[in-house]
């Protein structure tokens, strides 16, 4: 694994806009970043991350079981107890899941090590799935990148497979909340693949959702019976229509089992029942309060882009990350640093479909959190 | 010779985020607007050099739809609010805290039915014969408060300003049961905390 310099590819910014990608540049701040890949070795790519990525994704469907049985547990990840019956059934129905993230520190020796799962509403997708694919494919034309250069990055066909196979009704709505750029790009990504699975997908902004009678229903009064949501579950839980995910014939994606996994919780429970197995860090159920040693990580139950993390490193460096996710119990997690590359700190975001490893795609920091402003960087698979 | 097993997708191809694919998708029809009439009262439309039956007809239409199709409210004073003082009654639906209301029915719309004196326009007959979407139901009008001179759908489409023949596009005109969905119960958590942390862009992670 090593980081090289190359060239961006003149005029990339308005072929972006041009195809749906507007947040290539967020703040002014650049979040596509091509002026440099990541290379990797085959088999770095699959002894390294393809496998234990699709073991520890089975090690995390083999604790739910574990966690429905036990209301200790339930507890513990937070999930308010007029929901458990819901989770239950929809783990019981086996309501079909499509995706999730798991986020590694990886630096191309020894074992990558899972920082945290992003099970519920993963991003990042379009970036990974779309634009790192096509930029191969155009320094590969243009000559700059050789003919036998490949990428792991079957996300696109992947997910095109699981919309023509998952049993979804239809139509599919899908939906994201409206103020939300990056959102509706994650999402009318998903829509474009749907369509192109035959699936009959239409958007409704989040907002717009209505509720008759316990049923939700588009902006014409039809019943939704099929919903994508980029909106966490632990929100919608919270708000004025909570109810109606327990009375509306409406199947989900992420289904409601997916807030087990999408949870910090998941971590501790893993080191619990896995304690010692490679990929996984020491991590502990925490009170938020007690100050935090040196070479632990504290994060939310339930936290998106880094947001309200603290971070100790072993030499004493103290990080905290501010953000609106204060509301949740906490974890601890031994800390593993983030190999550094030149000036930045690097974390693979390592895509599920279905339950296989369909992907990667690399976030650059300039510190040890990564955040929602961390850029983007594609990668090559090269031997 | 052993073929070379990618591990990336054979192809990352999109339709509907491209704008130009979108056209595509969207299909060429602009669709064709199609002749119909405005009428307060279907003595009106009988003036207008209609046959009286048939406006009678398609006023009793109008009068049965109304129920289905106006825009429900929870009380009252909301439903003033949009249609005026004194232009709203009562739904026949009601809620834990009483009756919905709705606008009165101010005027209807008579699709491709009439023939205007005998003579029936041909293809208006063969685009109702055909049925469907490419026709304009007959239907009740409403007025909004501050705009009392145009009729407008249930659906708040404006058909006309003044009574007799007007032009509609048929698919702006079908008419809807009306829903008493309440909204806006998803989504006030990111807007909490988009006012705790502005510099958020996403709600996934």
């Amino acid at each position: 694994m090593k980081k090289v310099p190359i060239a961006p590819r003149p005029g990339w910014q308005a072929f972006a806009e041009s195809v749906g990608f507007q947040f290539h540049t967020i703040d002014n701040e650049p979040y596509w970043d091509e002026s440099a890949y990541y290379q990797f070795s085959l088999a770095q790519i699959e002894d390294d991350l393809e496998a234990p990525t699709e073991q520890l994704h089975q090690m995390a469907l083999d604790l739910i079981p574990d966690i429905l049985r036990s209301e200790q547990q339930l507890s513990q990840l937070g999930i308010p107890e007029q929901f458990w019956d819901a989770v239950k059934e929809s783990w019981q129905r086996a309501e079909p899941h499509l995706y999730g993230r798991m986020d590694f520190a990886y630096d191309g020796k020894g074992p990558a090590k899972l920082l945290e799962l992003n099970y519920d509403t993963p991003t990042s997708l379009y970036e990974t799935g779309f634009f790192q694919w096509v930029w191969l494919e155009d320094q590969q034309m243009r000559g700059v990148l050789p003919e036998g250069a490949d990428q792991f990055n079957s996300l696109q066909d992947k997910l095109e497979q699981a919309f023509a196979e998952l049993p979804l009704p239809r139509p599919f709505y899908f939906s994201s909340v409206t103020e939300s750029q990056e959102d509706k790009g994650t999402v009318d990504y998903l829509m474009d693949i749907a369509l192109q699975s035959g699936l009959d997908s239409r958007y409704i902004q989040l907002e717009q959702i209505g509720d008759i009678d316990g049923q939700l229903v588009d902006l014409e009064g039809y019943p939704i019976l099929g919903l994508f949501k980029l909106y966490p579950w632990e929100f919608m839980l919270q708000e004025e229509f909570a109810s109606t995910i327990l009375s509306s014939d409406t199947r989900f994606l992420e289904p409601l089992w997916k807030l087990l996994l999408s949870n910090k919780g998941i971590l501790p429970l893993l080191w619990q029942k896995y304690q010692g197995h490679p990929n996984l860090l020491p991590a502990f159920f925490d009170d938020g309060k007690t100050p935090l040693s040196p070479g632990w990580v504290r994060k939310p139950l339930f936290s998106r882009e880094g947001a309200n993390v603290e971070l100790v490193t072993p030499q004493g460096e103290r990080l905290q990350q501010g953000g609106p996710y204060t509301d949740s119990g906490y974890i601890r997690q031994a800390f593993a640093p983030l190999p550094r590359f030149g000036d930045s700190y690097t974390l693979i975001g390592s895509w599920v479909v279905g339950d296989l490893a369909a992907g990667i795609g690399i976030r650059e920091d300039n510190s040890l959190i990564t955040k929602d402003s961390s850029r983007f960087l594609p990668h090559i698979i090269l031997d | 010779m052993q073929k070379k097993v990618f591990k990336r997708s054979r192809k990352a191809a999109l339709i509907f985020m491209v704008p130009a694919a979108t056209l595509v998708l969207q299909g060429c029809g602009s669709e064709q607007a199609v002749e119909a009439q405005v009428f307060n009262t279907p003595d009106e439309c009988a003036a207008f050099y209609n046959p009286p039956a048939q406006c009678q007809a398609a006023f009793a239409e109008a009068q049965a739809l109304h129920p289905q199709v106006a825009p429900k409210y929870a009380n009252k004073q909301e439903c003033e609010a949009d249609f005026g003082v004194g232009r709203c009654e009562t739904a026949p639906e009601q809620h834990a805290q009483g009756s919905f209301f709705m606008p009165m029915m101010m005027g209807f719309l008579a699709g491709q039915m009439l023939n205007r004196g005998g003579m029936a326009p041909q293809q208006q007959q063969s685009a109702a014969a055909a049925g469907g979407r490419n026709t304009v139901p007959n239907q009740p009008l409403y007025k909004a408060r501050d705009d009392q001179s145009t009729f407008r759908t249930a659906g708040n489409t404006p058909v006309a300003s003044q009574p007799g023949p007007t032009q509609v596009r048929p698919s702006a005109v079908q008419p809807k049961p009306a829903t008493l969905a309440r909204r806006g119960g998803f989504g006030a958590q990111a807007q909490q905390r988009a006012a705790a942390a502005p510099r958020q862009t996403t709600y996934g992670g």
